[in-house]
Protein backbone atom coordinates (compact mmCIF):
# COMPACT_ATOMS: atom_id res chain seq x y z
CA UNK A 1 0.00 0.00 0.00
CA UNK A 2 2.56 2.12 0.72
CA UNK A 3 3.83 2.15 -3.09
CA UNK A 4 0.67 3.01 -4.02
CA UNK A 5 1.21 6.76 -4.61
CA UNK A 6 4.69 6.58 -6.66
CA UNK A 7 3.08 3.85 -8.65
CA UNK A 8 0.20 6.26 -10.13
CA UNK A 9 3.01 8.98 -10.71
CA UNK A 10 5.09 6.58 -12.34
CA UNK A 11 6.13 7.21 -16.13
CA UNK A 12 5.55 4.64 -18.57
CA UNK A 13 8.13 4.30 -21.50
CA UNK A 14 5.07 3.12 -23.99
CA UNK A 15 2.07 4.24 -24.49
CA UNK A 16 1.00 0.96 -25.56
CA UNK A 17 1.66 -0.43 -22.57
CA UNK A 18 0.30 2.06 -20.57
CA UNK A 19 -2.99 2.15 -22.48
CA UNK A 20 -3.18 -1.83 -21.71
CA UNK A 21 -1.99 -1.62 -18.19
CA UNK A 22 -5.27 1.45 -17.88
CA UNK A 23 -7.79 -0.95 -19.45
CA UNK A 24 -6.64 -4.24 -17.13
CA UNK A 25 -6.75 -1.63 -13.59
CA UNK A 26 -9.99 -0.75 -14.63
CA UNK A 27 -11.23 -4.63 -13.95
CA UNK A 28 -12.82 -5.55 -10.39
CA UNK A 29 -9.85 -6.26 -8.48
CA UNK A 30 -7.13 -5.37 -10.23
CA UNK A 31 -5.13 -2.46 -9.23
CA UNK A 32 -2.24 -1.02 -11.57
CA UNK A 33 0.27 -3.69 -10.09
CA UNK A 34 -1.50 -6.49 -10.74
CA UNK A 35 -2.10 -4.61 -14.49
CA UNK A 36 1.65 -4.51 -15.06
CA UNK A 37 2.07 -8.02 -14.33
CA UNK A 38 -0.83 -9.50 -16.58
CA UNK A 39 0.73 -7.24 -19.21
CA UNK A 40 4.31 -8.47 -18.98
CA UNK A 41 3.00 -11.94 -19.32
CA UNK A 42 0.81 -11.06 -22.03
CA UNK A 43 4.37 -9.20 -23.69
CA UNK A 44 6.36 -13.14 -22.93
CA UNK A 45 3.57 -15.28 -24.53
CA UNK A 46 3.60 -16.17 -28.77
CA UNK A 47 1.14 -14.11 -30.50
CA UNK A 48 -0.64 -16.60 -31.30
CA UNK A 49 -2.16 -17.19 -27.82
CA UNK A 50 -2.54 -13.34 -27.23
CA UNK A 51 -4.77 -13.27 -30.58
CA UNK A 52 -6.69 -16.14 -29.43
CA UNK A 53 -7.56 -14.31 -26.11
CA UNK A 54 -8.57 -11.39 -27.62
CA UNK A 55 -10.62 -13.17 -30.02
CA UNK A 56 -12.42 -14.54 -27.35
CA UNK A 57 -13.20 -11.12 -25.68
CA UNK A 58 -14.10 -9.62 -29.03
CA UNK A 59 -16.56 -12.76 -28.80
CA UNK A 60 -17.91 -11.88 -25.86
CA UNK A 61 -19.73 -8.85 -27.30
CA UNK A 62 -19.74 -10.09 -31.06
CA UNK A 63 -20.94 -13.45 -30.34
CA UNK A 64 -22.62 -13.73 -27.26
CA UNK A 65 -26.71 -14.19 -27.13
CA UNK A 66 -29.30 -13.98 -24.59
CA UNK A 67 -31.09 -17.39 -24.66
CA UNK A 68 -34.67 -16.90 -25.58
CA UNK A 69 -36.33 -18.92 -22.99
CA UNK A 70 -34.93 -18.90 -20.33
CA UNK A 71 -32.56 -15.37 -20.80
CA UNK A 72 -29.22 -16.50 -19.88
CA UNK A 73 -26.12 -15.95 -21.57
CA UNK A 74 -25.73 -18.64 -24.94
CA UNK A 75 -23.90 -18.88 -28.11
CA UNK A 76 -27.24 -19.73 -30.13
CA UNK A 77 -30.11 -18.80 -29.72
CA UNK A 78 -31.29 -21.21 -26.73
CA UNK A 79 -28.98 -22.10 -24.48
CA UNK A 80 -26.97 -25.63 -23.55
CA UNK A 81 -29.29 -25.98 -20.89
CA UNK A 82 -32.51 -25.17 -22.62
CA UNK A 83 -31.32 -28.00 -25.30
CA UNK A 84 -30.37 -30.66 -23.24
CA UNK A 85 -32.83 -32.96 -23.36
CA UNK A 86 -31.94 -35.07 -20.33
CA UNK A 87 -33.31 -31.32 -18.49
CA UNK A 88 -36.10 -31.46 -15.99
CA UNK A 89 -38.38 -29.52 -18.20
CA UNK A 90 -41.29 -29.52 -15.24
CA UNK A 91 -38.88 -27.43 -13.16
CA UNK A 92 -37.77 -23.98 -13.29
CA UNK A 93 -35.14 -22.27 -10.57
CA UNK A 94 -35.18 -18.93 -11.26
CA UNK A 95 -31.93 -16.63 -10.19
CA UNK A 96 -30.57 -13.58 -10.29
CA UNK A 97 -27.98 -13.59 -12.83
CA UNK A 98 -25.84 -15.72 -15.03
CA UNK A 99 -23.12 -15.98 -12.04
CA UNK A 100 -25.67 -17.79 -9.84
CA UNK A 101 -26.89 -19.92 -12.30
CA UNK A 102 -23.08 -21.18 -12.29
CA UNK A 103 -23.50 -21.66 -8.66
CA UNK A 104 -26.13 -23.41 -8.75
CA UNK A 105 -25.14 -26.13 -11.57
CA UNK A 106 -21.64 -26.48 -9.31
CA UNK A 107 -24.12 -28.16 -6.95
CA UNK A 108 -24.87 -30.73 -8.97
CA UNK A 109 -28.05 -30.87 -7.47
CA UNK A 110 -30.38 -29.40 -9.79
CA UNK A 111 -31.36 -30.97 -13.06
CA UNK A 112 -34.45 -28.85 -14.06
CA UNK A 113 -34.14 -25.83 -16.43
CA UNK A 114 -33.29 -21.97 -15.35
CA UNK A 115 -34.60 -18.77 -15.87
CA UNK A 116 -32.41 -15.70 -15.35
CA UNK A 117 -33.59 -12.49 -14.03
CA UNK A 118 -30.71 -10.16 -15.00
CA UNK A 119 -30.95 -8.13 -11.53
CA UNK A 120 -32.92 -7.85 -8.14
CA UNK A 121 -35.81 -4.93 -8.05
CA UNK A 122 -33.55 -1.91 -6.72
CA UNK A 123 -35.07 1.53 -7.24
CA UNK A 124 -31.79 2.81 -5.38
CA UNK A 125 -30.25 1.42 -8.42
CA UNK A 126 -32.91 2.54 -10.97
CA UNK A 127 -33.82 -1.05 -11.46
CA UNK A 128 -37.79 -1.56 -11.20
CA UNK A 129 -39.51 -5.03 -11.96
CA UNK A 130 -40.15 -3.77 -15.47
CA UNK A 131 -35.93 -3.90 -16.06
CA UNK A 132 -35.69 -7.57 -15.21
CA UNK A 133 -37.05 -10.86 -17.00
CA UNK A 134 -40.07 -10.88 -14.94
CA UNK A 135 -42.71 -11.23 -17.38
CA UNK A 136 -40.62 -13.60 -19.07
CA UNK A 137 -41.35 -16.37 -16.67
CA UNK A 138 -44.71 -15.58 -16.59
CA UNK A 139 -45.41 -16.37 -19.76
CA UNK A 140 -42.95 -19.45 -19.50
CA UNK A 141 -44.89 -20.68 -16.95
CA UNK A 142 -48.64 -20.11 -18.77
CA UNK A 143 -47.13 -21.87 -21.56
CA UNK A 144 -45.36 -24.80 -20.03
CA UNK A 145 -46.94 -25.52 -17.39
CA UNK A 146 -44.41 -26.49 -14.85
CA UNK A 147 -44.83 -28.43 -12.03
CA UNK A 148 -42.13 -26.34 -9.73
CA UNK A 149 -40.96 -22.87 -9.84
CA UNK A 150 -37.47 -22.84 -7.21
CA UNK A 151 -36.96 -18.97 -6.60
CA UNK A 152 -33.00 -18.91 -5.55
CA UNK A 153 -32.05 -15.28 -4.90
CA UNK A 154 -30.09 -14.09 -2.50
CA UNK A 155 -31.27 -13.21 0.74
CA UNK A 156 -30.94 -9.26 0.64
CA UNK A 157 -33.78 -6.68 1.03
CA UNK A 158 -33.63 -6.42 -2.71
CA UNK A 159 -33.29 -10.20 -3.12
CA UNK A 160 -36.40 -10.56 -0.25
CA UNK A 161 -38.12 -7.73 -2.34
CA UNK A 162 -37.92 -9.48 -5.48
CA UNK A 163 -38.97 -12.69 -4.14
CA UNK A 164 -42.30 -11.45 -2.77
CA UNK A 165 -42.87 -9.43 -6.34
CA UNK A 166 -42.31 -12.69 -8.36
CA UNK A 167 -44.13 -15.15 -6.13
CA UNK A 168 -47.20 -13.23 -5.77
CA UNK A 169 -47.32 -13.13 -9.79
CA UNK A 170 -46.74 -16.78 -9.75
CA UNK A 171 -49.50 -17.17 -7.31
CA UNK A 172 -52.41 -16.42 -10.26
CA UNK A 173 -50.98 -19.91 -11.82
CA UNK A 174 -51.51 -23.64 -11.35
CA UNK A 175 -47.83 -24.21 -9.78
CA UNK A 176 -45.42 -25.06 -6.81
CA UNK A 177 -43.61 -21.59 -6.02
CA UNK A 178 -40.97 -22.68 -3.32
CA UNK A 179 -38.16 -20.87 -2.02
CA UNK A 180 -34.25 -21.85 -1.59
CA UNK A 181 -33.90 -22.36 2.52
CA UNK A 182 -31.55 -19.83 4.43
CA UNK A 183 -29.57 -21.38 7.28
CA UNK A 184 -26.36 -22.73 8.85
CA UNK A 185 -23.73 -23.47 6.39
CA UNK A 186 -22.07 -26.96 6.05
CA UNK A 187 -19.36 -27.41 8.66
CA UNK A 188 -20.47 -24.39 10.11
CA UNK A 189 -20.53 -24.26 14.06
CA UNK A 190 -23.58 -23.03 15.87
CA UNK A 191 -21.94 -20.81 18.14
CA UNK A 192 -20.45 -18.60 15.30
CA UNK A 193 -23.72 -18.12 13.34
CA UNK A 194 -24.77 -15.21 13.92
CA UNK A 195 -28.30 -14.59 15.13
CA UNK A 196 -30.44 -13.22 12.41
CA UNK A 197 -29.34 -16.77 10.16
CA UNK A 198 -29.85 -18.86 13.37
CA UNK A 199 -32.52 -17.43 13.96
CA UNK A 200 -34.09 -17.97 10.48
CA UNK A 201 -32.88 -21.37 10.57
CA UNK A 202 -34.85 -22.14 13.86
CA UNK A 203 -38.04 -20.89 12.04
CA UNK A 204 -37.45 -22.96 8.94
CA UNK A 205 -36.40 -26.14 10.58
CA UNK A 206 -36.96 -29.01 8.89
CA UNK A 207 -38.13 -32.72 9.95
CA UNK A 208 -35.20 -35.08 10.24
CA UNK A 209 -36.09 -38.15 8.64
CA UNK A 210 -33.87 -41.61 9.42
CA UNK A 211 -33.67 -43.61 6.34
CA UNK B 1 -15.21 -1.42 31.54
CA UNK B 2 -12.04 0.41 33.07
CA UNK B 3 -9.47 2.40 30.27
CA UNK B 4 -5.93 1.20 31.02
CA UNK B 5 -4.39 2.70 28.62
CA UNK B 6 -4.96 5.00 25.26
CA UNK B 7 -2.93 5.83 22.43
CA UNK B 8 -3.51 7.76 19.71
CA UNK B 9 -1.98 8.09 16.35
CA UNK B 10 -2.66 11.04 13.81
CA UNK B 11 -6.11 10.93 15.05
CA UNK B 12 -7.18 14.71 15.07
CA UNK B 13 -4.46 16.90 16.38
CA UNK B 14 -2.44 13.86 18.66
CA UNK B 15 0.02 12.57 16.29
CA UNK B 16 1.45 10.57 18.49
CA UNK B 17 0.07 9.89 22.05
CA UNK B 18 -0.56 7.94 24.85
CA UNK B 19 -2.06 8.18 28.34
CA UNK B 20 -2.38 5.46 31.18
CA UNK B 21 -5.33 5.87 33.19
CA UNK B 22 -6.22 5.75 36.88
CA UNK B 23 -9.57 3.63 37.91
CA UNK B 24 -12.22 6.46 38.72
CA UNK B 25 -11.04 10.02 38.04
CA UNK B 26 -9.21 11.08 34.64
CA UNK B 27 -8.66 14.86 34.25
CA UNK B 28 -7.77 16.25 30.63
CA UNK B 29 -6.73 19.97 31.48
CA UNK B 30 -5.03 22.67 28.93
CA UNK B 31 -6.05 25.84 26.80
CA UNK B 32 -8.95 25.47 23.93
CA UNK B 33 -7.51 23.61 21.08
CA UNK B 34 -5.32 21.08 22.67
CA UNK B 35 -7.04 18.26 21.74
CA UNK B 36 -9.12 17.69 25.35
CA UNK B 37 -12.52 16.95 23.62
CA UNK B 38 -10.63 14.76 21.23
CA UNK B 39 -9.26 12.05 23.55
CA UNK B 40 -12.80 11.76 24.94
CA UNK B 41 -14.22 11.48 21.49
CA UNK B 42 -11.70 8.72 20.37
CA UNK B 43 -12.43 7.13 23.45
CA UNK B 44 -16.18 6.92 22.43
CA UNK B 45 -14.66 6.23 18.61
CA UNK B 46 -14.01 3.05 20.74
CA UNK B 47 -17.27 2.43 21.81
CA UNK B 48 -19.29 3.53 19.30
CA UNK B 49 -17.04 2.80 16.08
CA UNK B 50 -17.45 6.67 14.62
CA UNK B 51 -17.00 10.07 16.82
CA UNK B 52 -19.77 11.17 18.84
CA UNK B 53 -20.01 14.67 16.74
CA UNK B 54 -20.89 13.46 13.41
CA UNK B 55 -17.40 13.42 11.89
CA UNK B 56 -16.91 11.08 9.28
CA UNK B 57 -13.30 9.10 9.56
CA UNK B 58 -11.65 11.53 7.03
CA UNK B 59 -12.27 14.48 9.55
CA UNK B 60 -10.89 12.40 11.92
CA UNK B 61 -7.55 12.26 10.05
CA UNK B 62 -4.35 14.60 11.68
CA UNK B 63 -4.00 17.28 8.59
CA UNK B 64 -1.93 16.40 6.25
CA UNK B 65 -2.07 12.38 6.99
CA UNK B 66 -4.01 9.70 5.86
CA UNK B 67 -4.14 7.06 8.08
CA UNK B 68 -5.21 6.96 11.66
CA UNK B 69 -5.26 4.60 14.16
CA UNK B 70 -6.69 4.66 18.13
CA UNK B 71 -6.06 1.67 20.38
CA UNK B 72 -7.02 0.92 24.29
CA UNK B 73 -5.99 -1.40 26.31
CA UNK B 74 -9.33 -2.22 28.65
CA UNK B 75 -10.17 -4.43 32.01
CA UNK B 76 -13.65 -6.12 32.45
CA UNK B 77 -13.33 -9.67 33.79
CA UNK B 78 -9.88 -9.91 31.89
CA UNK B 79 -7.45 -7.49 29.96
CA UNK B 80 -8.89 -7.01 26.16
CA UNK B 81 -7.07 -4.59 23.76
CA UNK B 82 -8.90 -2.72 20.79
CA UNK B 83 -7.55 -1.30 17.96
CA UNK B 84 -9.30 0.59 15.48
CA UNK B 85 -7.61 1.80 12.28
CA UNK B 86 -9.20 3.67 9.59
CA UNK B 87 -7.87 6.09 6.96
CA UNK B 88 -8.14 7.20 2.87
CA UNK B 89 -7.05 3.91 1.31
CA UNK B 90 -7.83 1.71 3.70
CA UNK B 91 -10.76 -0.24 4.92
CA UNK B 92 -11.70 0.56 8.52
CA UNK B 93 -10.87 -1.97 10.85
CA UNK B 94 -11.80 -2.97 14.89
CA UNK B 95 -9.89 -5.75 16.43
CA UNK B 96 -10.53 -7.23 19.65
CA UNK B 97 -7.53 -9.23 20.86
CA UNK B 98 -5.65 -8.93 17.54
CA UNK B 99 -9.24 -10.14 16.11
CA UNK B 100 -10.41 -8.26 13.44
CA UNK B 101 -14.66 -8.25 13.56
CA UNK B 102 -16.15 -9.12 10.48
CA UNK B 103 -18.54 -6.48 10.92
CA UNK B 104 -18.03 -3.46 12.93
CA UNK B 105 -21.90 -3.99 14.41
CA UNK B 106 -20.59 -7.19 16.11
CA UNK B 107 -18.65 -4.63 18.35
CA UNK B 108 -20.87 -2.44 18.98
CA UNK B 109 -22.24 -3.15 23.16
CA UNK B 110 -18.64 -4.28 23.98
CA UNK B 111 -17.59 -1.14 25.53
CA UNK B 112 -20.48 1.35 26.28
CA UNK B 113 -19.67 5.03 27.06
CA UNK B 114 -21.79 7.93 27.70
CA UNK B 115 -20.69 10.95 26.53
CA UNK B 116 -21.83 14.34 28.05
CA UNK B 117 -21.23 17.48 26.17
CA UNK B 118 -22.11 20.87 25.60
CA UNK B 119 -23.60 19.68 22.50
CA UNK B 120 -26.04 17.71 23.74
CA UNK B 121 -28.74 20.63 24.13
CA UNK B 122 -28.86 19.75 20.42
CA UNK B 123 -31.36 17.27 21.90
CA UNK B 124 -33.73 19.81 22.96
CA UNK B 125 -33.54 22.08 20.11
CA UNK B 126 -33.65 19.99 17.25
CA UNK B 127 -35.45 17.97 15.25
CA UNK B 128 -36.75 14.69 16.40
CA UNK B 129 -33.73 12.64 14.74
CA UNK B 130 -31.52 13.62 17.90
CA UNK B 131 -34.02 12.18 20.10
CA UNK B 132 -34.66 9.01 18.23
CA UNK B 133 -30.75 8.68 18.20
CA UNK B 134 -30.34 9.11 21.74
CA UNK B 135 -33.32 6.04 22.05
CA UNK B 136 -31.41 3.92 19.61
CA UNK B 137 -28.24 3.91 20.94
CA UNK B 138 -29.32 3.50 24.94
CA UNK B 139 -31.34 0.47 23.21
CA UNK B 140 -28.45 -0.95 20.72
CA UNK B 141 -25.61 -0.73 23.38
CA UNK B 142 -27.56 -4.19 24.86
CA UNK B 143 -29.65 -5.48 22.37
CA UNK B 144 -28.23 -6.62 18.83
CA UNK B 145 -31.40 -7.83 17.08
CA UNK B 146 -32.65 -4.65 17.96
CA UNK B 147 -29.82 -2.79 16.42
CA UNK B 148 -29.98 -5.68 13.34
CA UNK B 149 -33.77 -4.47 12.96
CA UNK B 150 -32.60 -0.72 12.81
CA UNK B 151 -29.97 -1.28 9.65
CA UNK B 152 -32.63 -3.61 7.94
CA UNK B 153 -35.51 -1.14 8.81
CA UNK B 154 -32.96 1.62 6.69
CA UNK B 155 -32.36 -0.62 3.95
CA UNK B 156 -36.16 -1.43 3.15
CA UNK B 157 -37.43 2.48 3.85
CA UNK B 158 -34.25 3.85 1.61
CA UNK B 159 -35.64 1.47 -1.30
CA UNK B 160 -39.31 1.86 -0.36
CA UNK B 161 -38.59 5.65 -0.67
CA UNK B 162 -36.35 5.48 -4.10
CA UNK B 163 -38.71 3.45 -5.28
CA UNK B 164 -41.54 6.44 -4.68
CA UNK B 165 -39.21 8.56 -5.94
CA UNK B 166 -39.30 6.56 -9.16
CA UNK B 167 -42.80 6.74 -9.78
CA UNK B 168 -43.11 10.86 -11.11
CA UNK B 169 -46.65 10.46 -11.81
CA UNK B 170 -46.11 6.83 -13.68
CA UNK B 171 -48.87 4.35 -12.52
CA UNK B 172 -48.24 2.66 -9.18
CA UNK B 173 -46.87 -0.83 -8.89
CA UNK B 174 -48.84 -1.62 -5.70
CA UNK B 175 -47.66 -4.91 -5.45
CA UNK B 176 -43.98 -3.63 -5.18
CA UNK B 177 -45.18 -1.01 -2.41
CA UNK B 178 -47.23 -3.93 -0.97
CA UNK B 179 -43.60 -6.26 -0.62
CA UNK B 180 -41.67 -3.46 0.99
CA UNK B 181 -44.46 -3.56 3.30
CA UNK B 182 -44.81 -6.57 4.45
CA UNK B 183 -40.96 -6.17 4.97
CA UNK B 184 -41.36 -2.86 6.93
CA UNK B 185 -44.32 -3.83 8.77
CA UNK B 186 -42.74 -6.92 11.44
CA UNK B 187 -39.70 -4.97 11.55
CA UNK B 188 -41.29 -1.74 12.59
CA UNK B 189 -44.02 -2.93 14.95
CA UNK B 190 -40.78 -5.25 17.02
CA UNK B 191 -38.82 -1.58 16.97
CA UNK B 192 -42.01 0.11 18.23
CA UNK B 193 -42.46 -2.56 20.81
CA UNK B 194 -38.83 -2.00 22.49
CA UNK B 195 -39.05 1.49 22.26
CA UNK B 196 -41.98 1.71 24.14
CA UNK B 197 -40.82 -0.85 26.70
CA UNK B 198 -37.53 0.94 26.73
CA UNK B 199 -38.73 4.65 27.72
CA UNK B 200 -41.35 2.80 30.69
CA UNK B 201 -37.99 1.62 32.14
CA UNK B 202 -35.86 4.55 31.43
CA UNK B 203 -38.88 7.30 32.90
CA UNK B 204 -38.33 6.08 36.70
CA UNK B 205 -34.66 6.11 36.31
CA UNK B 206 -34.54 9.52 34.57
CA UNK B 207 -37.04 11.16 36.98
CA UNK B 208 -34.95 9.90 40.05
CA UNK B 209 -31.68 11.32 38.55
CA UNK B 210 -32.95 14.61 38.25
CA UNK B 211 -34.20 14.51 41.31
CA UNK B 212 -31.08 14.10 42.65
CA UNK B 213 -29.24 16.79 40.10
CA UNK B 214 -31.73 19.66 40.74
CA UNK B 215 -32.37 18.85 43.77
CA UNK B 216 -35.95 19.99 44.08
CA UNK B 217 -39.36 18.20 43.50
CA UNK B 218 -40.49 19.60 40.13
CA UNK B 219 -41.95 17.15 37.84
CA UNK B 220 -40.21 16.26 34.62
CA UNK B 221 -41.53 13.63 32.20
CA UNK B 222 -40.65 11.69 28.70
CA UNK B 223 -43.41 10.85 26.47
CA UNK B 224 -42.63 9.04 23.49
CA UNK B 225 -44.71 9.47 20.36
CA UNK B 226 -45.26 7.21 17.22
CA UNK B 227 -48.31 6.61 15.06
CA UNK B 228 -47.69 2.58 16.14
CA UNK B 229 -49.52 3.95 19.79
CA UNK B 230 -53.30 4.09 17.97
CA UNK B 231 -52.45 2.27 14.98
CA UNK B 232 -50.74 -0.85 13.84
CA UNK B 233 -48.11 -0.22 11.60
CA UNK B 234 -49.79 -1.67 8.54
CA UNK B 235 -52.64 0.40 8.71
CA UNK B 236 -50.29 3.66 8.87
CA UNK B 237 -48.96 2.68 6.13
CA UNK B 238 -51.61 1.78 4.46
CA UNK B 239 -53.52 5.25 5.48
CA UNK B 240 -50.78 7.67 4.05
CA UNK B 241 -49.66 5.37 0.96
CA UNK B 242 -51.54 8.05 -1.13
CA UNK B 243 -50.07 10.50 0.43
CA UNK B 244 -46.42 8.89 0.53
CA UNK B 245 -47.01 8.82 -3.69
CA UNK B 246 -46.94 12.20 -3.94
CA UNK B 247 -44.65 13.37 -1.29
CA UNK B 248 -42.50 10.59 -2.90
CA UNK B 249 -41.54 9.87 0.31
CA UNK B 250 -42.68 7.23 3.37
CA UNK B 251 -44.52 9.94 5.33
CA UNK B 252 -45.05 8.02 9.06
CA UNK B 253 -43.34 5.18 10.81
CA UNK B 254 -40.95 4.76 13.56
CA UNK B 255 -38.22 6.24 11.41
CA UNK B 256 -40.58 9.92 12.70
CA UNK B 257 -41.11 8.91 16.18
CA UNK B 258 -40.24 11.49 18.93
CA UNK B 259 -39.91 11.62 22.64
CA UNK B 260 -41.09 14.82 24.07
CA UNK B 261 -39.69 16.35 26.94
CA UNK B 262 -41.69 17.94 29.37
CA UNK B 263 -41.16 19.82 32.75
CA UNK B 264 -44.51 20.52 35.48
CA UNK B 265 -46.49 19.13 32.43
CA UNK B 266 -45.31 21.73 29.99
CA UNK B 267 -42.95 21.25 26.55
CA UNK B 268 -39.73 21.91 28.26
CA UNK B 269 -38.13 23.70 24.51
CA UNK B 270 -40.75 26.31 25.34
CA UNK B 271 -41.51 26.86 28.94
CA UNK B 272 -38.23 25.28 30.63
CA UNK B 273 -35.29 27.99 31.52
CA UNK B 274 -31.87 28.04 30.30
CA UNK B 275 -30.90 26.15 33.59
CA UNK B 276 -33.44 24.02 33.82
CA UNK B 277 -32.95 22.65 30.15
CA UNK B 278 -29.22 22.02 31.41
CA UNK B 279 -30.28 19.94 34.23
CA UNK B 280 -32.72 18.09 32.09
CA UNK B 281 -29.93 17.26 29.25
CA UNK B 282 -27.36 16.45 32.01
CA UNK B 283 -29.90 14.15 34.14
CA UNK B 284 -30.42 12.58 30.52
CA UNK B 285 -27.55 11.47 30.15
CA UNK B 286 -26.92 10.44 33.32
CA UNK B 287 -30.12 8.38 33.10
CA UNK B 288 -28.60 6.44 30.10
CA UNK B 289 -25.65 5.73 31.30
CA UNK B 290 -27.90 4.13 34.80
CA UNK B 291 -30.02 2.75 32.45
CA UNK B 292 -26.90 1.00 30.97
CA UNK B 293 -25.35 -0.16 33.99
CA UNK B 294 -28.56 -1.24 35.64
CA UNK B 295 -29.34 -3.30 32.69
CA UNK B 296 -25.84 -4.68 32.00
CA UNK B 297 -23.86 -4.93 35.61
CA UNK B 298 -21.13 -3.15 33.63
CA UNK B 299 -19.94 0.37 34.35
CA UNK B 300 -19.81 2.26 31.01
CA UNK B 301 -17.01 4.81 30.87
CA UNK B 302 -18.32 8.30 31.44
CA UNK B 303 -17.13 10.86 29.28
CA UNK B 304 -17.32 14.64 30.37
CA UNK B 305 -16.75 17.67 28.08
CA UNK B 306 -16.45 20.90 29.36
CA UNK B 307 -19.02 20.26 32.12
CA UNK B 308 -18.49 23.00 34.50
CA UNK B 309 -18.84 25.48 31.62
CA UNK B 310 -22.27 24.13 31.64
CA UNK B 311 -24.17 23.90 34.71
CA UNK B 312 -24.21 26.41 37.77
CA UNK B 313 -21.63 26.06 40.61
CA UNK B 314 -24.17 24.24 43.18
CA UNK B 315 -25.39 21.58 40.30
CA UNK B 316 -21.74 20.56 39.20
CA UNK B 317 -21.28 19.83 42.72
CA UNK B 318 -24.16 17.73 43.35
CA UNK B 319 -23.23 16.57 39.73
CA UNK B 320 -19.39 15.75 41.14
CA UNK B 321 -20.98 13.84 44.29
CA UNK B 322 -23.08 11.49 41.80
CA UNK B 323 -20.60 10.29 39.59
CA UNK B 324 -17.91 9.66 42.73
CA UNK B 325 -20.33 7.10 44.14
CA UNK B 326 -20.44 3.46 43.40
CA UNK B 327 -22.88 3.58 40.64
CA UNK B 328 -20.31 4.85 38.24
CA UNK B 329 -17.21 3.75 36.84
CA UNK B 330 -14.50 5.25 35.67
CA UNK B 331 -14.75 8.88 34.20
CA UNK B 332 -12.95 10.53 31.65
CA UNK B 333 -13.44 14.52 32.37
CA UNK B 334 -11.97 17.64 30.60
CA UNK B 335 -11.42 21.49 31.38
CA UNK B 336 -9.79 24.43 30.54
CA UNK B 337 -8.49 24.53 34.09
CA UNK B 338 -7.25 21.74 35.52
CA UNK B 339 -6.94 23.27 39.23
CA UNK B 340 -10.34 23.44 38.92
CA UNK B 341 -11.45 20.28 37.74
CA UNK B 342 -8.81 19.25 41.07
CA UNK B 343 -11.03 21.61 43.44
CA UNK B 344 -13.96 20.04 42.39
CA UNK B 345 -13.28 16.30 43.31
CA UNK B 346 -10.92 17.27 46.40
CA UNK B 347 -13.71 16.70 48.58
CA UNK B 348 -13.97 13.10 47.41
CA UNK B 349 -12.40 10.16 48.37
CA UNK B 350 -11.53 8.88 44.69
CA UNK B 351 -8.47 8.18 42.62
CA UNK B 352 -8.11 11.41 40.47
CA UNK B 353 -5.48 11.40 37.35
CA UNK B 354 -4.72 15.05 36.25
CA UNK B 355 -3.73 14.88 32.78
CA UNK B 356 -2.06 18.75 31.55
CA UNK B 357 -2.13 18.94 27.63
CA UNK B 358 0.44 21.43 26.01
CA UNK B 359 -0.02 22.60 22.59
CA UNK B 360 3.32 20.62 21.64
CA UNK B 361 2.10 18.00 23.45
CA UNK B 362 -0.20 17.44 20.13
CA UNK B 363 0.82 18.65 17.16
Amino acid sequence: MALMPIFALMQFTSQIVEQAVEALSSFPGIGKRTALRLVMYLMNRPEIEVTHLADALIKLKTELHLCKRCGTVSDQEYCDICRDPRRDETLICVVEDFSDLMAIEATAQFKGTYHVLGGLISPMEGIGPSDLNIEAILQRVKEEGPKEVILALSATVEGDTTLYYVAKKLNEFDVVVSNIARGISVGGELEYVDEITLGRSLLQRTQYTIN
Amino acid sequence: MRVKELKLYQFKNHRNASWSFGDKINAFAGLNGVGKTNILDALYYLSATKSYFNHSDQQLLLFGTNEASVYAKLEKDQEYEILAGFGETRKKTFKRNGKAYARLVDHIGFLQAVFITPYDISLVFEGSEERRKFIDYSISQLNKDYLHDLIAYRKILDQRNAFLKSLEGRLLDTLLLESYDRSLVPIGTRIYEIRKKFIDEFLPIFQEIHLALAQTEISVSLSYESPLTSETFSAVLQANSYKDVQAQRTSQGIHKDDLVFEIKNMPLKKFGSQGQIKTFVVALKLAQYQYLHRKSGDLPLLLLDDIFEKIDASRSQRLMELVCSDAYGQIFISDTHGERIRAHFAPFDVSFRLFELEPEDSV
